[in-house]
């Protein structure tokens, strides 16, 4: 397994990773690239199984569905009872995965997920569409702004949020090669491509996506790109920002990070989800712990946090409400300089 | 759906009289563990294990096709304790079974003990689905029998129910999905004793007529005694052979069956007997036995 290719590039492309990392417009979301995996790794496993609740062809589980229709169940409009089939499917050992919205999957059937599939160990994956603000055309009642909370703090849940179709087809990977519960936390449309099929991934592992010495910015999924733009917009300003694609939000990598937050004394986590008890917290809490206080010369470790400030999001253009609720590029590089303004003490 | 009443189908089984009176004393057995076991605890639901006592009996001493020896047997019959408070029977079963020595009973609830409050498949030999939270129990063994029917098993999958617990909505989100993939390998007994913690079930949320509701989702339906061992005997049989629907056996209980000042009283939902009402179960226990 290789750990962020960008480590393994060494001193010499370092150079390369000061630039701005192009974008590339994306045929689709990573919903639908997750799903795409899922078909693909129909062949090679005939042993899974996919639950779907009524929103297949939102979720694009019906691709799927269409090539193996003996291993495609539907269960209708009902995820509590779709979800608690799945950990009577999974109840031996088979992997199962339930295809759904994130809002109705994390919290209508939270307990389902906790005590029925976290507790036992099952192998039971969850592909959760809109998460975050991504489905904000839908309203507060189809964004899922709190998924992250719910799942990661259940325990042996790990969880992944890929920001592009490389990044989902590797969280399908991950998801079905780790033993137990894992939620994948997708998007409703296609924004950009920045990995190439090259790029690997695994469980617990991060991307530095630009290097730079003055702000770590930590972000994943959708607000990977935000970040990306930040860090455009802050180089303007002579700022050179590095960027995190915390693509494994739990576990996450603490390696990365504090080796970041040592060498730029500054960390701003940027988040579509609640700020409470989102990864902002973790990393917070991670490097209160971990960084070393006292010991790194006289400039202690900056720290800000963005997402939604105890708040429900609202319909409308998705970059119209990122930017409202501050966590677009120009928002987090506004507060990227707000931090690295203020006074030490 | 022809889903009769009280009707039960006759067997020309001349070892059936037999079979039934072994069941009988059996089934005496269990409640006689159960409130032992509670009592030691000082802790668990008396009330609606001894109501699904003759049930559990007829289920692990005649119906089920499970091994002991090796209790994830992938051809297993599954058995799923919907109503996960009860388990204190289904440990009494497992027990006597030989899925683990019987001294264990008198850990139930205890520190690090592998009975936990409520079911806990990874830790219980014999314990197929964790359960304890109502209706959630039921809509796992849908998720088993849609396994038994896509791998082309012949295992069935038998859950058993409280009537207090088919007030959850889940239960009907898995009631038509056993219908739509005529999940006929599928059985869903329901402990129907009229008694939830608060109170009578007819009075705090009614359910009946839990055959109409059954039959109007595509399921075939028995009303049966649940105490009369002849008649649970008949029935499970008859749902073990039936094909082409669903199968809901609708047991006519009593809670607390057995012991004379638990039946059909509430506050013995959830509460242990003291070292009198022990003695005092025991006795009328152990009258029945002889």
């Amino acid at each position: 397994m290789i750990v962020g290719n960008m480590e393994k590039r060494g001193g010499t492309q370092m150079a390369e990773l000061k630039e701005k990392v192009q974008l590339r417009k994306a045929d689709s979301p990573t919903r639908k690239s997750f799903s795409e995996r899922m078909v693909e790794y129909g062949e090679i496993d005939k042993e899974f199984v996919v639950f779907e609740s009524d929103i297949g062809y939102s979720t694009y589980s019906y691709l799927f569905g269409d090539k193996y229709p003996d291993r495609y169940f539907n269960m209708g409009i009902a995820e509590l009872g779709t979800m608690a089939a799945a950990a009577g499917m999974a109840a031996d050992g088979r992997t199962v995965i339930v295809s759904g919205y994130g809002v109705f999957l994390t919290m209508r059937a939270v307990e389902v997920v906790r005590s029925f599939i976290c507790y036992p160990h099952l192998n039971v994956k969850i592909l959760s569409s809109h998460g975050g603000l991504t489905a904000a055309i839908d309203g507060v009642t189809h964004q899922a702004t709190e998924d992250i909370a719910y799942m990661s703090t259940l325990p042996d849940m790990k969880v992944l949020a890929p920001c592009d179709t490389y990044a989902a087809k590797a969280a399908f990977d991950i998801a079905v090669q780790t033993p137990g519960p894992v939620f994948t936390r997708l998007m409703r449309d296609p924004l950009w491509d920045i990995y190439t099929e090259k790029d690997t991934f695994r469980l617990g592992g991060s991307k530095v996506l630009r290097r730079g010495e003055h702000i770590t910015l930590v972000s994943y999924g959708d607000i990977v790109f935000q970040a990306l733009e930040a860090a455009d917009l802050l180089a303007k300003d002579g700022i050179e920002a590095e960027v995190i694609d915390m693509y494994s939000v739990k576990p996450f990598d603490g390696e990365t990070l504090l080796d970041s937050a040592r060498r730029t004394k500054a960390v701003l986590v940027a988040e579509n989800h609640q700020k409470r008890n989102g990864l902002g917290y973790e990393i917070g809490t991670f490097l209160l712990k971990n960084y070393p206080w006292g010991k790194m010369g006289s400039k202690p470790l900056k720290f800000d946090h963005l997402g939604l400030e105890d708040t429900f999001g609202e319909s409308g253009n998705y970059f119209k409400v990122i930017d409202k609720y501050g966590i677009s590029g120009r928002a987090i590089a506004e507060a990227a300089r707000r931090l690295l303004s203020s006074s030490d003490r | 759906m022809e889903g009769v009443g009280m009707e039960t189908t006759v067997r020309t089984d001349p070892g059936l009289d037999e079979r039934v009176a072994f069941l009988k004393k059996q089934a005496q057995q269990v409640r006689l563990h159960i409130v032992k076991m509670i009592h030691k605890a000082q802790s668990g639901h008396p009330g609606g294990s001894l109501s699904a006592a003759d049930i559990m009996t007829a289920l692990y001493f005649d119906i089920l096709n499970v091994d002991p020896k090796n209790p994830r047997w992938p051809d297993r019959d599954r058995f799923v304790l919907s109503k996960g408070h009860a388990c204190p029977v289904w440990y009494v079963c497992l027990a006597l079974k030989g899925f683990f020595p019987v001294e264990e009973l008198d850990t139930l609830r205890q520190f690090e003990s592998r009975l936990q409050g409520h079911p806990v498949s990874t830790k219980t030999p014999g314990v197929d689905a964790t359960t304890g939270s109502l209706g959630i129990g039921f809509a796992q063994a849908i998720g088993m029998a849609l396994e038994g029917k896509w791998l082309k098993k012949s295992y069935k999958v038998y859950a058993l129910l409280g009537d207090g617990e088919m007030q959850e909505g889940v239960v009907w989100e898995a009631a038509a999905s056993a219908n739509k993939y005529k999940l006929d390998n599928l059985v869903a007994i329901i402990d129907n004793n009229n008694l939830q913690n608060d109170g009578y079930t007819d009075r705090i949320m009614p359910i009946e007529p839990l055959d109409k509701k059954f039959e109007a989702f595509g399921w075939t339906t028995r009303r049966i005694d649940g105490h009369n061992m002849e008649q649970v005997l008949s029935a499970l049989r008859e749902a073990k052979a039936h094909q082409g629907t669903p199968f809901c056996i609708i047991a006519q209980t009593v809670k607390g069956k057995g012991v004379s000042f638990m039946e059909n009283v509430r506050g013995w939902h959830g509460k242990p007997p003291s070292d009198q009402e022990l003695a005092q179960a025991i006795k009328e226990i152990e009258g029945g036995l002889k």
